[in-house]
């Protein structure tokens, strides 16, 4: 459903000076610079996966959907989404996509949410039964009924965000294109637009592609990985292969004997592990991959202690990621 | 007083990011002078007499020029940053500031206000000198002017901030600034001179305080007036609406702060 | 689709757009109030400057009181239509490109142009400046005893008509600058405020200033060659009114196209 070949885009960008004498001079001339925001990036993303697309700040993720939107074209390689190249046939594309960029508004400023509805409603010709059922989602959903006549300038974040994600997902898009799509939102809401991403998805086959830097995000909705560093893709698979990489596993465990004794001999018996005291007197112990299997640091609890209840967390997402940010893998 | 520094450079600075604003003051005033200009020396061409309301064409246009440019000047920018930052809610951060924030905003309007008169008003004033015969002013009516410049320039800072604050009244600022724009330029006698307009009309535009921010000053540079004593009447007038309108702001600005303490912006 | 099918599409969606514009124009009734009194006070003061003027002469450069007011009048008909339909090319000479926010009339399955103007369409302000011109235009002329021959009276609303293209035009191809500068906002309202010089008879200008805002600018054929055909029967320049008007939005919708090719290529 989503195609990149070898997608590079390069930009010119002014160089600013700071202060007070920086402006003065910028009065009279500018300075530039190249930068290639994504280099060679390829990728393909079947039809009804939903898909993170994982990059520190900088990365050449937006730029990327972008190039996928049609909002940029990209200065070599090519991207197809829903088999158009965005770029070339945007408004045949616009119909294909939803958008949204959560820093930025996709709405109608200076009309109240209902109004961007309407008027949405008729430039995707909308058939009426399709139109009814996804306002009555969102409603039911997002609240969509609380923000009122509020021209759409005047809601805060969260309320606009609400009406963001509505408004890219009111005309049964194929694919949908989320850039950040829970920022300022509360938990309550947050959890809102990932079940109703889920839902659109399994109800529909709605294609997902989705960047957040909030990591509840991508495993509440995405199935499917791709990580990009310095513009190309470093990681790409499921979200369990990603967290495969990480190179210590941990289990917490609880036992009836003594705690700082247990501590104690879990460190000296497995080399190069490490136990932490949590609380409701358990211990979590980390231990590197490549010296430790999880059978043996298993019959080592099992043996010395006695285990009452024991559960293996997922590596942290996070972690893995700033490994494979500092280039520690590649896969 | 230092601690209104900061504010004064970095009006300055903001305004120096857009240099583009030079312009459109530039071929603002430029097209204002124009179309008066056209407009009275067809007046002249077509009367027999020299002389329209005690003024003849040098002098009159003279006056037009330099009403612009004395429009530019205190063209401040207050009323923009004041409505933008109501509308935005930021205004409420400004309350945590330990400043006074219509003297920050004073303090970064002044520099705003030279960089127009230096950028801005000399140009166009060097053009249309080079294009038309003026009047040259006498020294007793440039000091008279500077004072009464001076204080033009705190009753338009008045104005313009209550402009600003009428954001907490309405979302239509736009409207409110071409009200301020029209009227208030008109009955400062910006576009025509009071002595021009008909009886009652001159008596209402004497009456406001707005016939302070131009017809005042220009009156004193160009010896518009009754003696020592009808100089000073002009200047005590101002200086009165000067202190008037600090007063009204202030007011104003209690309330503005209680209505942000009240309803958070 | 076919080109038809592709204009009753527009059309339908610009009678939505209505229904919905016009529904909030009820909802906003203090801004839209303010918004046309404002107009209306400047068109006052502009009168009163004109008032004045006439205390002092019968007539200024051929032209007579009531005569002068139909002009500026008339001046305002194509500006009302233009500021009711086009503004939010203001937004896009001040900031759309500056921000990215002109991403999202490239999101939207029709023409990016429509799309961007859709957002401040049926401008209220632009209403209260119509209405203000219409009103002028009809006081002066009944001052007049103006009588149209049929020609007049069917040539008229094509005259408003290509005025209106005329400034939206001009709008557009100012506003589009802002996608190799990030923001035209100073070129355009440079441009729009030089229009002022429109609402007056172009016989007062020094002749280099007339030539430019036959040729350059062409402002005059939004007001004074359309007024002096009503008013004086005046038709040499009238021609030249449809292929300025036909030139100038050809050339605007060329450099709109560019603009947005090279907005996709920098994004910015």
């Amino acid at each position: 459903m989503i195609v990149a070949e070898n997608l590079v885009k390069e930009f010119r960008v002014p160089e600013r000076k700071p202060g007070l004498l920086g402006s003065l001079s910028t009065l009279f001339s500018r300075e530039y610079r190249l930068v290639r925001a994504v280099s060679g990036v390829s990728f393909e993303i079947p039809a009804g996966v939903k898909a993170a697309y994982i990059g520190a700040n900088g990365a050449g993720k937006s730029t990327t959907v972008k190039m996928l939107t049609g909002i940029m074209s990209p200065t070599s390689g090519r991207a197809l989404v829903a088999g158009l190249e965005p770029y070339r046939e945007r408004r045949r594309n616009a119909a294909n996509i939803g958008v949204v960029f959560g820093q930025r508004s996709q709405l109608w400023w200076d009309l109240p949410v209902p109004d961007s509805f309407r008027i949405l409603r008729r430039i995707h010709d909308i058939p009426d039964a399709v139109y009814r059922r996804n306002m009555a989602l969102f409603r039911d959903l997002l609240d969509l009924d609380a923000l009122g006549n509020t021209p759409v300038r005047q809601l805060s974040l969260g309320q606009r965000m609400r009406a963001e994600v509505a408004a890219s997902l009111v005309h049964d898009p194929k694919v949908v294109f989320l850039d950040e799509p829970t920022v300022g939102l509360d938990l309550m809401l947050k959890e809102a637009v990932r079940r109703l991403v889920n839902h659109v998805n399994a109800e529909l086959g709605t294609t997902v592609l989705l960047t957040s830097h909030d990591m509840g995000d991508i495993t509440a909705i995405c199935d499917r990985v791709l990580v990009v560093n310095h513009g190309e893709v470093v990681h790409r698979g499921t979200m369990h292969e990603l967290l495969r990489t990480a190179d210590t596993r941990a289990v917490v465990f609880e036992q009836q004997g003594e705690r700082d004794h247990a501590i104690d001999l879990i460190e000296k018996g497995l080399d190069g592990a490490s136990a932490q005291p949590l609380d409701g007197g358990r211990i979590k112990v980390e231990y590197p991959v490549a010296r430790w299997t999880a059978r043996q640091v298993m019959s080592f609890l099992l043996d010395h202690f006695e285990v009452t209840d024991c559960v293996a967390p997922e590596p942290d997402l996070e972690m893995v990621l700033r490994r494979i940010y500092a280039g520690q893998v590649v896969t | 007083m230092k601690r209104y520094t900061p504010f004064a450079a970095a009006g300055l600075q903001g305004l120096l990011q857009y240099r583009s604003t030079f312009l459109i003051s530039a071929v603002t005033a430029t097209t204002a002078v124009g179309v008066q200009v056209f407009l009275w020396r067809a007046v002249y061409a077509g009367r027999d007499s020299g002389l329209l309301g005690g003024y003849d064409l040098p002098t009159l246009t003279t006056y037009v020029l330099l009403a612009q440019i004395l429009g530019l000047v205190q063209a401040n920018r207050v009323d923009e940053e004041v409505s933008g930052e109501v509308q935005r809610g930021d205004i409420a951060v400004s309350l945590l500031r330990p400043v006074s924030y219509p003297a920050a905003r004073f303090a970064a309007g002044l520099p705003v206000s030279l960089a127009n008169a230096t950028l801005v008003a000399v140009p166009v004033l060097a053009l249309y000198a080079f294009l038309l015969p003026l009047t040259a002013p006498t020294w007793t009516g440039v000091l008279l002017f500077a004072c009464s410049a001076a204080l033009s320039l705190v009753i338009g800072f008045g104005v313009n901030l209550l402009v600003g604050l009428a954001g907490f009244v309405t979302t239509n600022i736009w409207g409110v600034r071409v009200v301020k724009d029209s009227v208030v330029a008109f009955f400062a006698g910006q576009v025509v001179p009071l002595a021009l307009m008909p009886g009652p009309l001159a008596a209402v535009a004497h009456a406001l305080p707005f016939q302070g921010m131009i017809d005042g000053p220009l009156r004193l540079l160009l010896g518009r007036y009754d003696g020592l004593l009808g100089a000073a009447g002009i200047l005590a007038a101002q200086l009165g609406w000067a202190l008037a309108l600090t007063a009204l702001a202030a007011v104003a600005w209690r309330a503005a702060v209680r209505r942000v303490e009240v309803l958070g912006g | 689709m076919t080109p038809l099918a592709t204009a009753a599409r527009y059309a339908r969606l610009t009678w939505h757009l209505s229904a919905v514009s016009v529904h909030r124009l009820t909802e906003y009734r203090m801004d839209f109030l303010l918004g046309a009194g404002g107009l209306l006070l400047r068109v006052i003061c502009q009168i009163a400057v004109i008032d004045m003027v006439f205390r002092q002469v019968p007539r200024i450069a051929g032209w007579h009181y009531h005569e002068v007011l139909f002009l500026l009048g008339f001046s305002l008909l194509p500006r009302g239509l233009d500021r009711m339909f086009t503004d939010q090319l203001w937004i896009l000479a001040r900031k759309l490109v500056q921000n990215g926010e002109f991403f999202r009339y490239l999101i939207r399955p029709v023409h990016p142009l429509f799309s961007l103007l859709s957002e401040r369409f049926l401008y209220p302000d632009g209403v209260g400046e119509l209405l203000t011109g219409a009103a002028l235009t009809w006081y002066a002329a009944e001052h007049l005893d103006l009588s149209l021959s049929a020609a007049q009276w069917l040539l008229a609303p094509l005259l408003v008509l290509c005025g209106t293209l005329i400034l939206a035009a001009l709008k557009t191809l100012f506003a589009s600058l802002a996608f190799w500068t990030t923001s035209s906002f100073p070129a355009l309202y440079a441009a729009n405020q030089l229009g002022d010089f429109s609402g007056y008879p172009l016989d007062l200008y020094h002749p280099s200033l007339r030539w430019l805002l036959t040729w350059l600018l062409p402002y005059a054929f939004t007001a004074y060659v359309p007024a002096s055909y009503l008013l004086h029967g005046h038709t040499a320049m009238l021609p030249w009114l449809f292929v300025v008007t036909a030139g100038l939005v050809m050339l605007a919708l060329v450099v709109w196209h560019r603009g947005v090719d090279r907005y996709e290529m920098t994004g910015s």
